[in-house]
């Protein structure tokens, strides 16, 4: 009867939509190997980063404001993008400097998706005054540019925690605030297509069947909609490491003794004036590099899941 | 025997996507003499819209008219510039489609659409134009014209509109009307209505049609002959009373046995099994042989092409070679 | 409290749904506009016995999904009762029986391509209604069953793998008859199953679905807008227009003898395929909207026999037709222009 084969994993990869229309744009694949690099280099800073950026034992002041491609006066160790004032290797801080990025961007788009997708669908699927709640203040907080909620929610949990632990606290405050600024966009998306799917019949085939309303979310409601999340989250993670690295140039953001790329920029700008303009380039060069690798990657994904441009 | 109003010769028509390049539409051929209605029938995915959108030019890339000619009055119109294929849209060929509303512009009053139309085919001024439309609402059966002629598409019912888009399609007095579902949006008491002034006025004027429709029982009521299609292919086309009747193609036969109708309350239709193929997957040989009950070896290797059988003419082997060489 | 009739599977009776249409509440106060009402279903009664097929039959904006949406008890009842095999789906009494009733009432959708959801396995999905009531515990067993409701559909078992874009439309309609099955169910409500549908593929599907009811005994109500489908389909045939039912009647007696005006003239509207050349009364008019329907008999502006009562006052079913002219014994006339 049935004339379609079972495909195996590695047919179905290669037949798939996404995956030929990966294929078929090198500006997607060298964005893709791009994010990847500096994605693996982050993450594996300590394996891959020349020096112990941030262990004060292990800087040498001797090496300081050495040049791009030098040696350094003190230890003699090859600077490829330089160093800072403390003797600091630029390209070990940036290492370290991207995972803390990384780390921050990460997790608040964890945090916002939860909480915006939760929301959304709670919307969506209930409707009624659940619905006008949860969208009025989403549309509130829609009409402020989210650094100014990031930045209010952080001074709120400042003047909420003691100072002694604002340095402990500081990565979990700012993943807090930038994942709270970024909820209402998620929340709406995950409602308007709630809101289609809820009127399906396969939704209605398992309310015949008595599936309960949480569980028809979860269950039924829930995977359909996560494509258009998906290219908002890896948008978002573009945005939320710009944020962090905007929020941390104002010095509210990661202390020094963690620092962000953001930390990197600050620091760098002292320098500019004085002529050691790689301290401040090399991190911006970075933030811009990365803000573009992820916002092609998340244009390709939005045309490849629209069925229109397929 | 008069020149056809249309002629299609070997046109075929690809996908270009990325799995490859897909023919839709392959080497169909076909001619529609003066006051005929020839009726396309098949279902979906068997190219029967496409061959409607490729004649009157607007096939879209990825797709591409591959090969064929199309001629209108004997002269090629499927190598013409935009801006001239544009102008025969509209003058030349008239057009229904299946939603009245992708043929009228919501914003305008049906008497701007209609007046506009004339105006752009014709030499006539404005207030000349205004009657003809008026005359061409009135011929369609819209009741009240002269007031309705004022009203916005949105204040007129589905079978209402698709009587605007018939005056529309008419008014520049085309020799050829295309009209692709004309009554699938509609309810049955309104397709009847619809299909019969669809008929007359194509009738008075001499008017060519062709319908392209998934629906046997409109074909049989409308159509003078029809065309069955299969995969991007013509399976059977043949005066309407002999394939509704006596169909010869197996797919043909299968299809009409399909249709459950008022006459006859058979406890079971005949069944064809399967379904149409995709297009990434049309097999080999002729493209309904894994369907066909009658298929013998050479259907799987050679694609027939259509031959004269009586009055029509079918694309299958077992007319070639007689049912002999099935056994 | 109704009771049903001792051979009636399944009752209705009187059943109504009003939809509120009204413009947004700021609007309404500032255009000073009142409250509008679209009442879908007027007063709908009908009996199915067991195992036969009931057709409700119907144009667009007639009431038909309506009512099938109210039987199964996806959408609440504005008014009116539905009781299936004894226990009354409306009544919020004795809610533990209505419970029950659930496993036994299924129903297939008119669009395979949105009634299974696009992201889960075949095999899932047959499988929801038997965990859901709790039918089958252990994995394989659960496995067998949903195998052995793919071939009853004429699928093979290894197709449970797959996902419901690897099929046609056709193949997802059997399986959304596998999914209905599953759970045992002995009522089916089928909202216009081939009107999605290719004719080839419709032939499959009808003859399958009347081999599933010569198997197991099945009863339907059946929803179409096709009447020769209805035809090959039903026993009895409900004719309904703008939310009332115009007329029932055995489905051969019908089509031999149509009795209420409509459900000739949407007899003389179906496409002669055949090419009989049988006679034919041209069909007039359109139908109004449900919104303001005509006063009285709601088809009277398009009824070749009207008359002034048919504006004033709305006629009751008497024998299966509600139709002032047929009980006054006029339809004669409209047989005799017929046939002149």
């Amino acid at each position: 009867m049935t004339d379609v084969p079972i495909p195996t994993l590695r047919q179905r990869l290669n037949d798939s939509d996404l995956w030929l229309s990966f294929k078929a744009s090198p500006v997607t694949i060298v964005a893709a190997f791009t994010t990847l690099l500096i994605f693996v280099l982050a993450f594996f800073a300590p394996v891959f980063a020349p020096q112990d950026a941030f262990n004060p034992a292990a800087l040498n002041l001797m090496d300081g404001f050495t040049h791009p491609m030098e040696r350094g006066a003190g230890s003699n160790m090859l600077f490829l993008l330089g160093s800072d004032a403390q003797g600091r290797d630029m390209l070990s801080a940036l290492f370290y400097g991207t995972r803390v990025s990384l780390i921050v961007g990460l997790c608040s788009v964890g945090f916002s998706m939860l909480l915006g997708i939760s929301l959304g669908l709670l919307a969506g699927y209930l409707g009624g005054r659940v619905e006008q709640l949860i969208m009025r203040v989403a549309d509130i907080q829609l009409s402020f540019p989210g650094i100014l909620i990031a930045l209010l929610i952080f001074g709120i949990a400042r003047g909420i925690i003691p100072p002694n632990k604002h340095e402990t606290t500081a990565l979990f405050v700012i993943i807090l605030a930038i994942g709270l600024s970024h909820w209402a966009q998620y929340a709406r998306t995950v409602r308007a297509s709630a809101l289609v799917e809820r009127n399906k019949d396969y939704v209605q085939a398992a309310r015949l069947i008595g599936i309960r309303g949480l569980a028809i979310m979860a269950r039924h409601i829930l995977p359909n909609v996560m494509g258009p999340v998906l290219v908002i989250a890896t948008i978002n993670l573009a945005l939320a490491v710009i944020e962090e690295a905007t929020l941390s140039f104002f010095g509210v953001g990661m202390p020094v003794t963690q620092p962000s790329l953001g930390t990197l920029i600050r620091f760098g700008q002292q320098y500019l004036i004085s002529g050691e303009w790689w301290i401040l380039l090399f991190p911006a060069l970075t933030i811009v590099i990365l803000g573009l690798a992820i916002n092609l990657l998340g244009d390709w994904l939005r045309d490849a899941l629209n069925p229109k441009l397929r | 025997m008069t020149q056809p109003v249309l002629s299609v010769r070997n046109l075929k028509v690809e996908f270009v996507t990325r799995r490859g390049i897909l023919r839709a539409i392959d080497d169909i051929s076909f001619d529609i003499a003066p006051g005929e209605v020839l009726g396309v029938v098949g279902e979906s995915g068997a190219g029967k819209s496409l061959t409607g959108t490729a004649i009157i030019g607007l096939i879209d890339p990825p797709g591409r008219i591959a090969g064929g000619e199309v001629l209108l009055q004997g002269s090629r119109i499927d190598n013409l510039p935009k801006e001239a294929m544009r102008r025969i849209r509209g003058k030349r060929i008239g057009m229904i489609f299946q939603d009245p509303l992708t043929s009228l512009n919501p914003l305008f009053r049906i008497s701007e659409q209609l007046v506009e139309t004339i105006q752009t085919h014709t030499d006539m001024n404005a207030q000349q134009a205004r009657e003809r439309a008026i005359g061409l609402l009135t011929e369609v059966g819209i009741p009240a014209p002269e007031k309705r002629i004022d009203g916005y598409p949105h204040e007129f019912s589905g079978g209402m509109r698709q009587r605007v888009v018939i005056a529309l399609a008419l008014a520049a007095e085309p020799e050829l009307i295309i009209a692709d579902e004309p009554t699938t949006a509609l309810d049955v008491s309104v397709q009847a209505q619809i299909i019969t002034l669809l008929k007359k006025l194509c009738r008075e004027r001499g008017t060519a049609v062709m319908l392209v429709t998934h629906d046997m029982g409109v074909i049989a009521e409308t159509a003078d002959r029809v065309a069955v299609m299969y995969a991007g292919r013509i399976a059977e086309i043949g005066p309407v009373r002999e394939v509704v009747q006596h169909a010869r193609h197996p797919y043909a036969k299968g299809l009409m046995g399909a249709i459950p109708t008022l006459e006859t309350a058979a406890d079971r239709l005949t069944q064809i099994p399967g379904s149409m193929p995709r297009l990434t997957a049309i097999p080999k040989g002729c493209a309904f042989n894994p369907r066909c009950s009658e298929a013998f070896a050479r259907c799987f290797v050679e694609r027939p092409d259509p031959i004269p059988v009586g009055v029509s003419q079918v694309a299958c082997w077992l007319y070639k070679y007689g049912k002999e060489a099935a056994a | 409290m109704t009771t049903q009739p001792p051979d009636a599977f399944v009752t209705v009776r009187d059943l109504r749904k009003v939809f509120d249409v009204s413009k947004p509440w700021l609007e309404r106060t500032i255009e000073r506009a009142p409250k509008q009402f679209l009442k879908a279903v007027d007063g709908v009664t009908f009996d199915i016995r067991k195992g036969e097929t009931f057709a409700l039959v119907g144009e667009s904006g007639s009431g038909k999904s309506t009512v099938a949406r109210m039987v199964v008890g996806l959408l609440p009842a504005t008014d009116g009762t539905v009781m299936v095999d004894g226990i009354s789906m409306t009544e919020t009494a004795n809610s533990a029986a209505r419970e029950k009733l659930r496993r036994r009432i299924q129903m297939i959708f008119q669009d395979p391509y949105a009634s299974l959801n696009p992201r889960w396995r075949v095999q899932d999905i047959i499988a929801e209604p038997i965990r859901a009531f709790n039918l089958l515990s252990s994995q394989k067993d659960i496995a067998d069953r949903v195998g052995e409701l793919l071939t009853l559909v004429g699928l093979s078992p290894l197709d449970g793998v797959k996902f419901p874009h690897q099929f046609s439309g056709g193949q997802r309609q059997r399986v959304a008859i596998a999914r209905a099955l599953a759970s045992n169910a002995e009522f089916i409500v089928c909202d216009e199953p081939t009107s999605a549908l290719d004719v080839s593929v419709q032939a499959q599907i009808l003859n399958l679905m009347r081999d599933l009811q010569d198997r197991m005994g099945l009863t339907y109500l059946f929803i179409s807008h096709n009447l020769a489908v209805v035809r090959h389909m039903a026993s009895t045939i409900g004719v309904m227009y703008l939310g009332r039912l115009a007329e029932v009647s055995p489905a051969k007696e019908m089509f031999r003898n149509p009795r209420h005006p409509y459900t000739r003239m949407l007899l003389d509207a179906v496409p002669d395929l055949g090419m009989s050349g049988r006679a034919r009364i041209p069909v007039q008019g359109e139908i109004p909207s449900p919104i303001n329907p005509p006063s009285g008999c709601t088809f009277h502006p398009r009824c070749p026999l009207v008359m002034d009562r048919c504006r004033a006052e709305a006629p009751l079913a008497i024998d299966g037709v509600a139709c002032h002219a047929v009980q006054e014994g006029r339809q004669s006339a409209m047989a005799a222009r017929k046939s002149a």
